[in-house]
């Protein structure tokens, strides 16, 4: 996969920015983020640059994750912290800010400033049937996951052929991202 | 868990239970004492938007945008570093194709993707789950992550507990990098030059000498430039 230039965390990857490495395999690497919420904030990236969450095979995805538990599991018996978040931002009004999908690992503590808490929406159950009813429709189509690497992925393989109208959201999705 | 109010003795009675119990009894007391078990287990109503044989979703019914998904286990882990290997893979692999699913079908602009280990974390059941959460601009979300400068031996001491609590790993693989470097430092001439064992070489563009060698060579040896 070709690395755009301008990506800052390809950089890191390339090790053409310095950082503090925490752990590296041939598709993945974590990093301490020095400008972290907590110390021992790391961000676990895959090598190979995809923006967002739905670019990365799930190969990759199971092993961003396992990599990501692992690293929540040190930071528990080596930093002494009392929680961990595993947080991802996909998308920019999820609050992504680098076009590189990226998984934060994030040592908790009380009262440390990090607010990842949300006020309940009232919905009423003619709302909630609604949006169940759309996301169900959506969601029969899941099929069985990725087990080998190396198969490229094509574009959203298992999802039903898309309606015009939906697919030209979609790629309005794409494009939105920087 | 249901909310319970106990009596000391009570309490007392029922810790001296859980300590005598097997570690498969045990399993089954979390389970029966487990909301989100019942659910899975279809004993208390819920809205199931996907479930495979692994892995069971359902509407958070106090969500923080409509389509709010909880994704869960269907095996009871009160944690996440209790869970194998092989779940982590295929739960995420799900979270993945839900968010998919939500950008698609609910007009969601963006999604989070949450988990909480621990109270101070937020985490407020005792089963380990995935939040899924649509995004849209100006919902309201405000998530805050604060910025806090660590000092330079800071990074180097946490960086290297981390190092040490996930076995090393990143030290082993660095030292594995730098193995081409002494045979860099021969003189080029000659084709029959080494190439490393990597297909692909690292980029060093850095411009600090290690071992008296001067990086802008080897990278030009490198075709880097």
């Amino acid at each position: 996969m070709t690395k755009p230039t301008q990506c800052i965390v390809c950089s890191i990857v390339a090790n053409q920015i310095p950082s503090k490495k925490i752990y590296e395999d041939d598709a993945v690497m974590a990093v301490l983020d020095v400008n972290g919420a907590n110390p021992g904030h790391c961000f676990v990236i895959p090598k190979a640059h995809y923006p967002i969450l739905e670019q990365v095979p799930d190969a990759e995805i199971g092993k961003l994750f396992q990599v990501s538990n692992r690293i929540s599991t040190a930071i528990f018996e080596s930093l002494g912290a009392h929680g961990t978040n595993i947080f991802v931002a996909n998308g920019i009004p999820a609050g992504q800010t680098v076009a590189h999908f990226t998984i934060n690992v994030i040592p908790r503590k009380e009262n440390d400033g990090v607010n990842l808490q949300w006020q309940p929406k009232q919905l009423t159950e003619e709302e909630l049937s609604t949006v169940e009813l759309k996301l169900k429709e959506q969601t029969k189509n899941i099929g069985a996951f990725e087990r080998e690497e190396k198969k490229p992925r094509v574009q959203a393989p298992r999802q039903a052929v898309l309606s015009d109208e939906e697919e030209e959201y979609f790629s309005r999705q794409m494009r939105r991202l920087p | 868990m249901p909310e319970q109010n106990l009596s000391q003795e009570q309490l007392k009675a029922l810790q001296e239970k859980i300590s005598q119990m097997s570690p498969e009894e045990l399993k089954e007391f979390q389970k029966k004492q487990c909301i989100f078990c019942q659910i899975i287990a279809g004993k208390i109503q819920a809205r199931k938007v996907y479930e495979d044989e692994r892995a069971v979703a359902i509407l958070d019914i106090n969500p923080a945008n409509p389509g709010h998904i909880l994704l869960l286990t269907k095996e009871h882990y009160s944690i996440m570093p209790q869970v194998p290997d092989n779940e982590i893979s295929r739960i995420f692999m799900a979270a993945k194709s839900l968010s998919n699913s939500m950008l698609r079908s609910i007009d969601a602009q963006g999604t989070n993707i949450i988990v909480a280990n621990g109270v101070a974390a937020g985490q407020r059941a005792q089963h380990f789950m995935v939040h899924i959460i649509p995004r849209k601009e100006k919902d309201g979300i405000n998530f805050a992550i604060p910025q806090n400068a660590m000092e330079t031996n800071e990074i180097e001491a946490v960086g290297n507990k981390l190092i040490a609590a996930l076995g090393g790993a990143a030290e082993k693989k660095e030292e594995k990098q730098e193995l081409p470097v002494p045979q860099i430092s021969r003189p080029p001439q000659g084709e029959e030059f080494p190439t490393p064992n990597q297909s692909k070489p690292r980029k060093e563009t850095s411009k600090k000498s290690r071992d008296g060698l001067n990086l802008d060579d080897i990278s030009r040896i490198l075709g880097v430039k």
